[in-house]
């Protein structure tokens, strides 16, 4: 299941996509000098981190389900599984960053600065994206979370290193966008490892190693793309879902015969999508892409703004179902799910709702999943 | 058997309440006879919205809200639920969202025969992120105009930043607009002024109500609060809840002189945090005044005692509904807490673990934790639900008040 290693074996990167699995206590032994800052959603500004001379990296939840004592049962296991982590002292990270996304993560970032750390930044972006003065007000909003991260690095904001943190943002996503267009051509489970690399590892060594191996793929990977060709050309769906802590549900996939078209998790190509400008002002730039990200359940910007767009990713990619991951006791995408799954199979696009408590998927859920796909 | 001792005394109000709230349902249902003529638009809004500004323009509002704790009351919660849920929609949404989509789809059964369509949706997310998932069905369901006011999460305790404020003022400015275009009315900032004295005059009175349990005993226990919240919550910004709560204060100030006490005997002061248990409120209360424990002041019903800022009419509305106590982070609701402990010499609190209610839940234990290391009272925390009575295990409940009611000093 996981010879998608060998893809990447003795390259560069091959160090880093190792780091995405390691336990968090080992990120300073592995990027020695580097000063990391812990995030958790993907509207986490991760340039203005940079700017300041941190390496931001990404929160996920551990394979095992947390009980923390400070939340509920009721509670995602995102949520459960960090703060456990958190209060357990697997998390040396002194400065976290929120994003106001959900109830969940929005209760989590309080109870955070009691349990864990008390050096959390929050920054709540609009959550309707096209009301009037959205623009303005995210600006302001990541103008304000600047000037308290430059309180905390002790180190002066200066344009330009923000200019510069945009820029290899930029590049990353640039090269994510190729990693993208290899996708038919590469084991889905490895394409997730990268793109969930990318959030946890110093961003220049992720550009660079990504450089090296993005000629080199499809040669790797030849054989088994040429496999796929014809007749023997996989199934193709469109995953859409929260975070993914593993690469275990595109691993299931492949496995029962079915490759992953687009990945619109937020663990994966939801995260890198659109660019920053350069030019102007850097704020506002920022803001911009937010507020033009591909849609997120946490988001308003209409009725149909989800539908559409997945929508047209399927079309655009090819993918013949699509697969709704939900977490258990997440709600917006479980708010989400009902009156997505009903639009996108009234356009003609079989869809599957795959409830999970984490992101590791059972022996129900396979057989469930393999019915859904002998179907199509 | 032998006719137990009453440890509750009853309002006279509630039968006003019953008769102001019928008459509220019955033109709602019966809106669709006169709101067109009069040309009154009939909007569904969440609680936390600014009604004010509807009401300028002549907007009939109903509170899916308050219709799910009377769903709740009226015990038929989970049945509305089901039918939500048999559509999709999953048991951990909220019950409120879950039984208002039930009556939407299955109104056969429900109180008041259901809901009256809306032309309109307002939905303010400063309770919470779920009234704009369940409004955003609601919208798609009836094809109606959604207007949403986003207000910023205020992460640091006190006053929402400038910004924030600017941004949620230009989305009122916009929904004024908005209004405009679809009632026809010119948006008229003296009668806003108008609307918001009213508001605030009823805001006052529940105010006064609310501190008149500071007295020992209390004339009031938290069910009274709770059912006499309604008018506030559906009515706020009329001459109608002006002259509710002139009637309900009447009878507390009555009772004050009296000396009367809402629970016989009070021994024990408590304070509420959550939403009530609308389909036990009675009965779970009653494991509490049997034993001579009173609620005397709760955060819930607290949410509308807060006065409207003064200044600019739109910009108070823009900082008072962004500032809401749901909005706000541990700090502020703690030191609420806190506050209310002193004010109103509670001896331990309650707090109940809402399923449905993320935002209020999530925080409770981290708060008790910080109360209780602040105030020196007790806090017992309850796993239940508002609305959906399969959340609610009544012996494991009852076993845990009897322990934390015994453990208060006597």
């Amino acid at each position: 299941m996981d010879h998608w290693r060998d893809l990447i074996a003795g390259t560069g990167m091959e160090k880093l996509a190792a780091a995405a699995e390691l336990p968090y206590r080992a990120w300073s032994e592995q990027f020695p000098g580097g000063r990391p800052f812990a995030y958790f959603c993907s509207y986490w500004p991760e340039e203005l981190t940079m700017a300041f001379g941190w390496e931001p990296v990404r929160i996920f939840p551990p394979a095992k389900a947390g009980t923390p004592a400070r939340l509920p049962t009721y509670c995602c296991s995102v949520a459960r599984g960090c703060l456990e982590q958190g209060e357990r002292g697997d998390l040396p990270f002194r400065e976290t960053g929120f994003v106001h996304t959900c109830d969940t993560m929005q209760c989590l970032s309080q109870i955070w600065r009691y349990a864990v750390t008390d050096v959390t930044v929050s920054f709540v972006p609009p959550v309707t994206l096209n009301a009037p003065g959205a623009l303005r007000y995210c600006a302001a909003e990541l103008e304000r979370i600047g000037r308290q991260l430059e309180r905390l690095s002790g180190r002066a904001f200066h344009p330009d290193d923000l200019r510069r943190a945009i820029a290899l943002n930029n590049r990353v996503r640039g090269l994510v966008q190729r990693l993208e267009e290899l996708r038919p051509h590469l084991p889905a489970a490895l394409v997730a490892r990268l793109e969930r690399t990318a959030q946890v590892v110093p961003r220049s060594l992720y550009a660079k190693a990504l450089e090296e191996i993005l000629p080199v793929l499809p040669k790797r990977a030849g054989e088994e793309a040429e496999n796929r060709r014809g007749k023997n050309r996989l199934r193709r769906v469109l995953i859409s879902g929260a975070v993914l802590e593993n690469e275990e549900i595109p691993g299931l996939l492949a496995e029962l015969g079915v490759g992953v078209a687009a990945d619109d998790t937020c663990t994966g190509y939801r995260h890198f999508a659109g660019l920053v400008e350069e030019t102007g002002d850097l704020f506002e730039a920022l803001a911009a892409r937010i507020l033009q990200r591909p849609p997120c359940p946490c988001r308003h910007q209409g009725l149909a703004a989800r539908r559409d767009y997945l929508l047209e990713l399927a079309r655009s990619r090819g993918a013949e179902a699509v697969i709704l991951i939900l977490r258990k006791y997440c709600d917006p995408h479980a708010w989400d799910a009902v009156s997505l799954a009903q639009g996108l199979r009234a356009a003609g696009l079989p869809v599957y709702v795959l409830e999970l408590e984490g992101a590791s998927p059972g022996g129900q859920e396979k057989t469930r999943l393999q019915a859904f796909l002998e179907c199509l | 058997m032998s006719k137990t001792k009453k440890s509750y005394l009853p309002l006279k109000t509630t039968s006003h309440l019953r008769r102001t709230m019928n008459k509220h349902y019955l033109l709602a249902r019966y809106h669709r006879w006169w709101g067109r003529p009069l040309k009154r638009p009939l909007a569904w809004v969440t609680s936390g919205a600014p009604v004010e500004l509807l009401r300028v323009f002549n907007i009939f509002t109903v509170y899916p809200e308050n219709y799910g704790a009377v769903c709740g009351t009226a015990r038929v919660a989970q049945e509305l639920c089901q039918e939500a849920e048999n559509r999709g929609y999953s048991q951990d949404l909220c019950s409120y969202a879950r039984s208002n989509l039930g009556v939407v789809y299955a109104p056969k059964g429900a109180p008041a025969g259901g809901l009256p369509a809306p032309d309109l949706l307002v939905a303010c997310n400063n309770i919470c992120g779920t009234v704009l998932k369940w409004y955003e069905e609601l919208a798609r369901h009836y094809r109606v105009p959604l207007f949403v006011i986003d207000t910023p999460f205020v992460t640091e305790a006190g006053e929402p930043p400038e910004h924030a404020v600017r941004y949620v003022l230009e989305q009122f400015r916009e929904m004024t607009a908005g209004l405009e275009k679809l009632t026809g009315r010119q948006f008229q900032p003296g009668a806003l002024e108008k609307t918001l004295a009213l508001s605030q005059e009823a805001v006052g009175l529940w105010r006064e109500i609310r501190n008149l349990c500071r007295t020992r005993p209390s004339p009031l226990n938290i069910p009274d609060m709770f059912l006499h919240l309604a008018p506030i919550v559906v009515m706020r910004g009329t001459e109608e809840a002006v002259g509710y709560y002139r009637r309900l204060l009447s009878e507390v100030q009555e009772r004050v002189r009296r000396g009367q006490a809402a629970v016989a005997g009070e021994k024990h002061r408590l304070l509420w945090d959550n939403i009530a248990i609308w389909y036990r409120l009675f009965g779970f209360f009653k494991m509490f005044s049997e034993r001579g424990a009173c609620f005397v002041v709760d955060t819930y019903a607290g949410g509308w005692t807060v006065e409207i800022l003064p200044g600019d009419p739109l910009e108070s509305l823009a900082r008072t509904y962004t500032g809401i106590f749901l909005n706000q982070g541990i700090d502020y609701r703690a030191q609420d807490i806190v506050k209310l402990i002193k004010e109103f010499g509670v001896d331990g609190f309650v707090m109940h673990s809402n399923r449905s209610c993320k935002p209020y839940s999530l925080v409770q234990e981290e708060i008790r934790r910080r109360v209780m290391a602040a105030a020196g009272v007790p806090g017992l925390l309850i796993e239940a639900d508002m609305a959906d009575p399969r959340a609610y295990a009544e012996e494991q409940v009852r076993t845990r008040v009897q322990a934390f009611l015994e453990a208060l000093p006597a």
